[in-house]
């Protein structure tokens, strides 16, 4: 067996190519505006992209499955709206409460979802098109034109402002950014399912030959999807304090770029939670940091879109280069 | 106990439109290497997916050692001791060797995967496997021959009483085979069954003791392998006798039409050089991975050689993609048909004249009653089996989708130099000499034809001349006489003994 | 060899009446009728004069619709098309403020709808490998970005000299130019689908782009052709919709992409490619812009029309799934 360098190990692998670029990324900017990586910003920024974080983990799987969710903002929307409504009407006092009210709404939407695309056999980008109006419909109707407000909402934003989960060190919110993380890797890991989720994208008949029931996992899958996005809802409605029926519309594009830059296929079966990471903590500089290197704020958007074309087409290059490189090797 | 280990009885399987199987019967003993033969569309694949529960059966009974049982799915057949090595390797590409071995019976521990143990557990079962590599490595890294023994590894590690092989050596070269065959061979020692599905009559006699017979979704028969020709079987799998496999046609070579010099791809093949005349079939043959298919790629402009030139009658070509490689007269019948000769939902005539729609019609407006009327003459004058030409392509069987794609190649008439990529790769033995007679035919036309084929009866029974091609050169070059099957081998190998002895 | 063992093929074409009603399409004529008169029953504004008045903003959808069938049977998916609209309205507005002469107007809008369909083609064709549905989410969020920067910070522009937009605005009769135009371009999609090499090269390159290849079709610049058709098209539903509008801001076309591929798809137009008539998603189309015109007449929450649109969509893949799950049971039994 041949040995790989560590710089070669360094370079073949996209998570520590991902990490050399957070890595100049964030001394580019501390070089510009110093002060940006202290505690204090790295934590709010950390904690106003919790949401872009957690479902990018979510669309991990999704992607690892080989399908494609776009329904996940409407999900949010819905199941935060109701929250919102629910507490702002006096309904729902307790905070926890309203957590699972919000993560059992966006769960039912994911199951829902997952059996038109396990059962139905409805393609995912079909089926999601259609939850994605069909939720955000529902969202504005249960708003009936109206928002919840930091007011209304009292007590429940104290949840994004205290760290009483984080041991008064960390934040509520990044205490949960976190939870996930680690819930999702180990369990893509070192659990059967995580594993049957990879099997299902590499390679979907073998997986079905091996006994792995497909369609089950599917629908775990978008149901997992849908109870992040119902947890983000809550999460979304606390930090930003407020509900409205618009709420993360579009955001959807932010997660699926932050698993492409992160490096999962698109096709299935390739992608880890570590690059889901990167890839949504990048995003997340590169919008935060746009501002401070004297980029308006107007031309964030072309930038990020930017540099996802950039990013693809440079994951396409080192993979043409890197083959050829393999076939000199082989020359006879 | 039963004299049987399994035993299945009047077996029928129903998909929709189609009767797959039809009181189909099946007995193996214990330690037997069982072949199980017939016709593409036979059955057998579907035989053996209700023995392993992937399919369940409308009819019939399955006994496991004197007992019914009826597998709910895939897994009841794997804990009952059954695993099947599917025809295509049915691998995650994406995920390391210990992970296919142990997919779907991974070792746990209080729910988590034991990673350390798996690999160790791989490990070992790939070293009594003589495997070259490593259980980290990634699957879709890994050749064909080497993803075959990782699908082997993974029924032994079910500790699988009874293993079924479904044509483990189609994608397999000579050497390899012979690989397997031990392989075989030291699991049958360790009392397993086995059930050995295979096209090529060379496995079932170095194998099997006993042989079943499959024709039309029926069962026909099982016989001692000793105690049956060749001759019988065939007839029992074709239902008819076939008295001239190779009807090679004497025909008077023409000038040349189609030279190859020193053409090169880094990585793929280096300073090839051949030649082919009109009426002429030359073959290339090699072992599988040696650069074939790679050489005609490039001629026909699907790949980019680094350098080297084309010829056709002694001009010097520069084909770019394959449009150009046709309009000069040179078409590559692909190998995998499915995927890149053929529209599988199209109709068969809309397949016959997708190269030839601008030339059919008028400003780029197709006119659709010529090119009914071209795709039925070209379709009947191959013998399609088919009913209308609206068929889809899909419907018709390995052989005659083959008919089809011939068909496409002589609907451009322009054509000088056709190239067939493995004419007959999973085709059956009654469509196989129907495909060679029209070769034949071809021949006498003045079609200058290239066969690839790792099929040596074929290679030796229909070509004028032989180009044996061993890691991306051509090693030799012989002629219908000189042809045996031992100087071919001997050429086809003869880098891979040279690497041997420098070791 | 010819007919060695006698046996023929035949050739001959029978489509029956039957099975033309019994098609997809032909439901969804049924189903266009039936709309009507529902629509005519709850809203007694339903008028032919009224839903041609209220026709002009919808139909520019429509000029998306083609291409997205195109798209959509060559396997691709394009969901930049809605910021196309967006960035060609916004050249449009701004062009036409800045007082040029309104066929430069015109010929300014279309030619940036062209330039981001080329710039879509041309990434995916020297990329092969990258699917159509993450490059054109890459390409929407860069197209929509620079209408904004384009517009600046109050993110709309309104038009200062309406003449121009007025008059392709204009009617004959009852019925608004862009009716006329969108028949027009119905028929000409239409016909270049089913009756043309280029058409046919679309259906291959769909069901199995490898096969065509093989087969001699020029699988990548066909790509290139339909992706730039695709902008152009976005071009002119920017130019009849700033028409309909007079002006555009940063959310101009939000959703058409997504109305677009459900007209398609709903027609029966797979995402899968290879499959589908033009002719159910023009007919899907027009379903789905009446009953829109209905629901609105009789002031029905948009959003409960949004849900309506979306099971609508859904249930169009969903239910033949379903029946065809069915029938095979019923056989088996």
């Amino acid at each position: 067996m041949e040995k790989k360098s560590l710089w070669k190990k360094l370079t073949s692998s996209h998570e520590a190519s991902l990490v050399i670029v957070l890595v100049i990324l964030c001394f580019l900017v501390e070089m510009k505006s110093p002060g940006f990586l202290s505690m204090k910003n790295i934590l709010e920024i950390l904690k106003n992209n919790s949401v872009i974080m957690i479902m990018s983990l979510g669309m991990l799987c999704v992607l690892l499955i080989g399908g494609i969710d776009i329904s996940i903002t409407s999900s949010l929307a819905l199941s935060g709206m109701t929250m919102g409504m629910l507490i702002k009407y006096d309904i729902v006092h307790s905070t926890l409460l309203a957590f699972i009210i919000a993560s059992v709404i966006g769960t039912v939407c994911g199951f829902v979802v997952g059996l038109v695309v396990s059962k139905g056999k409805v393609t995912p980008i079909i089926a999601t098109m259609g939850a994605m109006y069909i939720y955000r419909g529902f969202a504005y109707l249960v708003a009936n034109s109206q928002w919840a407000g930091a007011d209304a909402l009292g007590d429940f934003n104290n949840f994004a402002l205290e760290s009483y989960l984080g041991f008064g060190i960390i934040n509520n919110v990044l205490v949960i950014v976190i939870i996930c993380y680690i819930v999702f890797f180990i369990m893509l890991k070192w659990t059967k399912f995580g594993r049957n989720i990879y099997a299902v994208g590499s390679n979907t008949e073998a997986a079905e030959i091996s006994g792995i029931n497909v369609d089950r996992v599917k629908l775990a899958v978008y149901t997992i999807m849908g109870f992040l996005c119902g947890l983000c809802g809550a999460l979304a409605t606390s930090v930003y304090a407020s509900a409205q029926p618009n709420m993360q519309q579009n955001k959807e594009m932010d997660v699926i770029a932050a698993c492409v830059i992160g490096g999962v296929s698109m096709s299935g079966g390739r992608g880890s939670v570590g690059g889901a990471l990167l890839g949504a903590l990048i995003l997340a500089i590169i919008s935060k940091a746009l501002p401070l290197v004297g980029i308006d704020a107007i031309a964030q958007n072309t930038v990020k879109g930017l540099i996802i074309l950039v990013v693809i087409m440079l994951n396409v290059i080192t993979k043409r280069m890197f083959d050829k490189r393999n076939l000199e090797r082989r020359e006879m | 106990m039963s004299e049987y280990i399994l035993e299945l009885k009047g077996i029928t399987k129903i998909f929709p439109g189609v009767k797959a199987l039809n009181q189909v019967q099946f007995q193996l003993k214990p330690g037997e290497v069982h072949a199980l033969m017939g016709e593409n569309g036979a059955g057998k694949s579907t035989f053996i997916k209700v023995i392993t529960g992937v399919h369940k059966a409308e009819e019939g009974e399955m006994y496991l050692n004197g007992q019914k049982v009826d597998f709910k799915g895939p897994r009841d057949a794997q804990a009952a001791g059954i695993a099947a090595v599917y025809q295509h390797p049915t691998s995650y590409p994406d995920l390391s060797v210990t992970e296919n071995i142990f997919m779907n019976h991974e070792i746990k521990k209080h729910g988590m995967l034991q990673w350390k143990t798996m690999h160790q557990e791989a490990a070992n079962l790939l070293a009594q496997l003589d495997a070259d590599f490593a259980p980290t490595a990634e699957m879709g890294t890994l050749s064909v021959a080497q993803q075959q023994m990782v699908e082997i590894a993974k029924a032994l590690s079910t500790n699988a009483k009874i293993i079924i092989l479904d044509e483990p050596t189609a994608a397999l070269t000579a050497n390899e085979s012979q690989k397997l065959y031990k392989i075989v061979d030291k699991l049958k020692e360790d009392g397993v069954s086995i059930i050995f599905i295979s096209h090529r009559f060379e496995d079932m006699y170095r194998l099997a003791s006993r042989v079943t017979v499959f024709r039309d979704s029926q069962y026909i028969g099982t016989y001692e392998v000793d105690e049956i020709s060749n001759a019988e079987l065939i007839k029992h799998m074709v239902g008819r006798e076939i008295n001239d496999l190779f009807p090679k046609p004497e025909v008077k070579l023409g000038e040349e039409v189609l030279r190859i010099e020193n053409l090169s791809r880094t990585g793929f093949f280096k300073n090839v050089s051949l030649n082919v005349r009109a009426g002429e079939i030359v073959g290339l043959t090699g072992l599988v991975g040696a650069g074939r298919t790679e050489v005609v790629e490039s001629v026909c402009g699907i790949t980019k050689p680094d350098s080297g030139c084309v010829y056709l009658e002694g001009k010097a070509l520069h084909i770019k993609n394959p449009t150009q490689a046709m309009k000069q007269g040179i078409i590559l019948l692909p190998e995998d048909r499915q995927k890149a000769g053929l529209i599988l939902s199209w109709g068969l005539g809309r397949n016959v004249t997708l190269p030839i729609i601008s030339e059919l019609g008028n400003r780029g407006i197709c006119n659709e009653a010529k090119e009914r009327e071209v795709a039925k003459k070209f379709l009947e004058e191959v013998d399609t089996k088919a009913v209308t030409i609206f068929d889809p392509a899909s419907s018709l069987s390995g052989g005659n989708q083959q008919k089809v794609v011939v068909a496409k190649a002589l609907a451009q008439d322009y054509m000088k130099v056709i190239i067939m990529d493995e004419p007959t790769k999973g085709v059956d033995v009654g469509a196989k000499a129907e495909i060679y007679q029209i070769m034949g035919e071809l021949a006498k036309q003045g079609y200058a034809i290239i066969m690839i084929s790792s099929e040596m009866p074929e290679i030796l029974g229909m070509c004028d001349r032989i180009y044996i091609m061993c890691n991306g050169k051509v090693t030799g070059e012989l002629s219908r006489e000189e042809a045996t099957q031992e100087t071919i081998l001997e050429f086809a190998m003869e880098k891979s003994k040279a690497k041997e002895e420098v070791k | 060899m010819a007919g060695k063992s006698g046996r023929t093929i035949d050739a001959t074409v029978n489509t029956t009446w039957k099975n033309r009603i019994f098609s997809w399409e032909g439901m969804l004529l049924l189903l266009f009728f039936v709309i009507n008169i529902f629509c005519r029953c709850i809203s007694p504004n339903y008028t032919i004069i009224n839903v041609l008045r209220e026709m002009p903003k919808y139909l520019c959808e429509i000029f998306l619709l083609f291409p997205m069938a195109y798209i959509l049977i060559l396997g691709d998916i394009d969901i930049s098309v809605g910021s196309t609209v967006c960035l060609s309205a916004t050249m449009a507005c701004i062009t036409c403020n800045a007082g040029l002469p309104f066929p430069v107007v015109i010929l300014v809008t279309l030619l940036t709808g062209m330039v981001c369909g080329m710039i879509n083609g041309l990434i995916l064709t020297k990329f092969t490998e990258l699917p159509a549905m993450i490059v054109t989410l890459g390409t929407q969020i860069v197209f929509r970005g620079i209408a904004e920067i384009v517009l600046g910070s109050g993110g709309s522009v309104s038009l200062s000299n309406t003449d121009g937009f007025r008059a392709i605005a204009g009617k004959i009769g009852p019925f608004p130019y862009v009716f006329f135009i969108v028949i027009i371009a119905a028929v000409i999609f239409t016909l270049i689908s089913t009756k043309t090499t280029f058409g046919r090269s679309l259906y291959a390159i769909g069901s199995n782009s490898k096969a065509a290849y093989y087969a001699g079709i020029k699988v990548q610049k066909i790509r290139f052709i339909v992706f730039t058709i695709t902008g152009t098209m976005a071009g002119l539903a920017a130019l009849f919709l700033t028409s309909a509008l007079y002006g555009a801001n940063t959310t101009t076309g939000s959703g058409f992409e997504m109305d677009a591929i459900a007209m398609a798809v709903f027609g029966g137009i797979a995402t899968i490619g290879g499959k589908g008539k033009l002719l159910g998603g023009i007919i899907s189309a027009f379903i789905i812009v009446c009953l829109r015109i209905g629901l609105g007449q009789i002031n029905m929450n948009p959003q409960v029309i949004l849900i309506i649109l979306g099971t609508l969509l859904v249930c169009a893949v969903l239910i033949p799934n379903i029946s065809g799950k069915l029938n095979i049971r019923k056989k088996k039994a």
